[in-house]
């Protein structure tokens, strides 16, 4: 593995599929929206802990970190040169990235074992 | 017929400047080079610029014609809005005025191997390829290297001494679909990395420029199915 953490063709299919999964599951998601009946807190928790849906927001972030990643990388790679801002923005990134893909899943695992201790 | 003309000598300039020059008594059909000889002949002999058949074959005449690279001994005068801006090739260290130094763009010729390897002794007669192995090659083997695409490419641009550009990934395509070249492997493993092959970002100015008509794009994309389709 390099400094750019997945290179050449692999990050090209992932960036693919990623984006496939991406635009299915945003689909998916305004159907639920437009076909809900009701609304409300109490709905959208049971909405996602529902083990079909908890599954598919967990993949979603996970698609939506690696193609942000991805992306993000491509354009850092195109127009920054200097190696070592280069490598500072990549981490940096990285990080963000990194970090915000924890705080959601502490989120989708800690409600899942909120369910269960409710149950 | 008006014209705004790129002028940079390196030895005498202290930046680049836009000359003016006016043409009269333009021949119908006539094409950018004619105008660019006559402007040298009748105005100004110290414009300089590259051209050699003039008939669109041999490439030496790529230029920045109105902002869109292009051949000018196959760009007729009458279809180009007035003043006709001619620039050199972007992108390229300019040696004077119109020409380029084309190192940089030969350097990523040269890295993809433009020629058939072949590791079998080879055979007294010719190689053969039946039909359909050799029509795999049209729209890939009729490229003549003027660098209007990879000059015209953004991603040539940003990176030139690391990513291929169209014209050699072009001619890349055009050895690994040979049916007799016997370096397909080799010739993928070769591309991969960040920046060789990847840089391209389907942004198809090479299409849109490509004094040939080819689609070096779609080589590109096709190279990319050849590495998924052997990985897998």
């Amino acid at each position: 593995m390099s400094v750019y953490v997945l290179e050449g063709l692999r990050p090209w299919v992932i960036q693919r599929v990623s984006g496939v999964y991406i635009a299915l599951f945003t689909v998916y998601l305004i159907y639920c929206g437009v076909s809900a009946e009701q609304t409300g807190f109490e709905l959208w928790r049971a909405w996602l802990f529902d083990p079909v849906n908890s599954v598919g927001v967990g993949l979603f972030i996970i698609a939506v970190l690696f193609h942000a990643w991805i992306g993000i990388r491509d354009v850092i790679l195109d127009y920054i040169h200097n190696i070592m801002l280069r490598i500072f923005i990549l981490a940096l990134v990285l990080g963000v990235l990194a970090g915000s893909g924890l705080w959601a899943f502490r989120i989708l695992a800690f409600r899942i074992l909120l369910l269960s201790v409710v149950n | 017929m008006k014209f705004k003309v790129y002028r940079y000598n390196p030895d005498v300039d202290a930046k680049p400047y836009m000359q003016d020059y006016e043409l009269e008594d333009i021949e119908p059909g006539m094409m950018l080079l004619a105008a660019l000889l006559r402007i040298k002949d009748e105005l100004d002999e110290t414009l300089s610029f590259r051209r050699s058949c003039g008939e669109g074959v041999c490439g030496s005449d790529g230029m920045n014609i109105n902002g869109t690279n292009g051949l000018a001994c196959i760009s007729p005068v009458a279809e180009l809005k007035q003043p006709i801006e001619v620039r050199p090739l972007p992108g390229q260290p300019v040696v004077r005025d119109l020409i380029v130094d084309m190192d940089q763009f030969y350097q990523q010729y040269r890295a993809v191997k433009p020629y058939l390897i072949v590791k079998d002794p080879m055979p007294e007669v010719e190689l053969p390829q039946t039909p359909e192995q050799r029509e795999k090659l049209d729209g890939l083997y009729e490229c003549i290297l003027c660098g209007c695409c990879s000059t015209a490419c953004p991603s040539f641009w940003w990176n030139p001494d690391k990513f291929l550009g169209p014209a050699a990934l072009l001619q890349a395509s055009r050895f690994i679909e040979d049916s007799r070249d016997q370096a397909l492997d080799e010739r993928l493993a070769d591309l991969e990395g960040p920046f060789k092959l990847f840089r391209c970002h389907t942004i198809m100015n090479c299409v849109q420029v490509c004094p040939k008509g080819l689609n070096p794009t779609k080589a590109i994309g096709d190279i990319k199915k050849k590495m998924v389709t052997r990985s897998l």
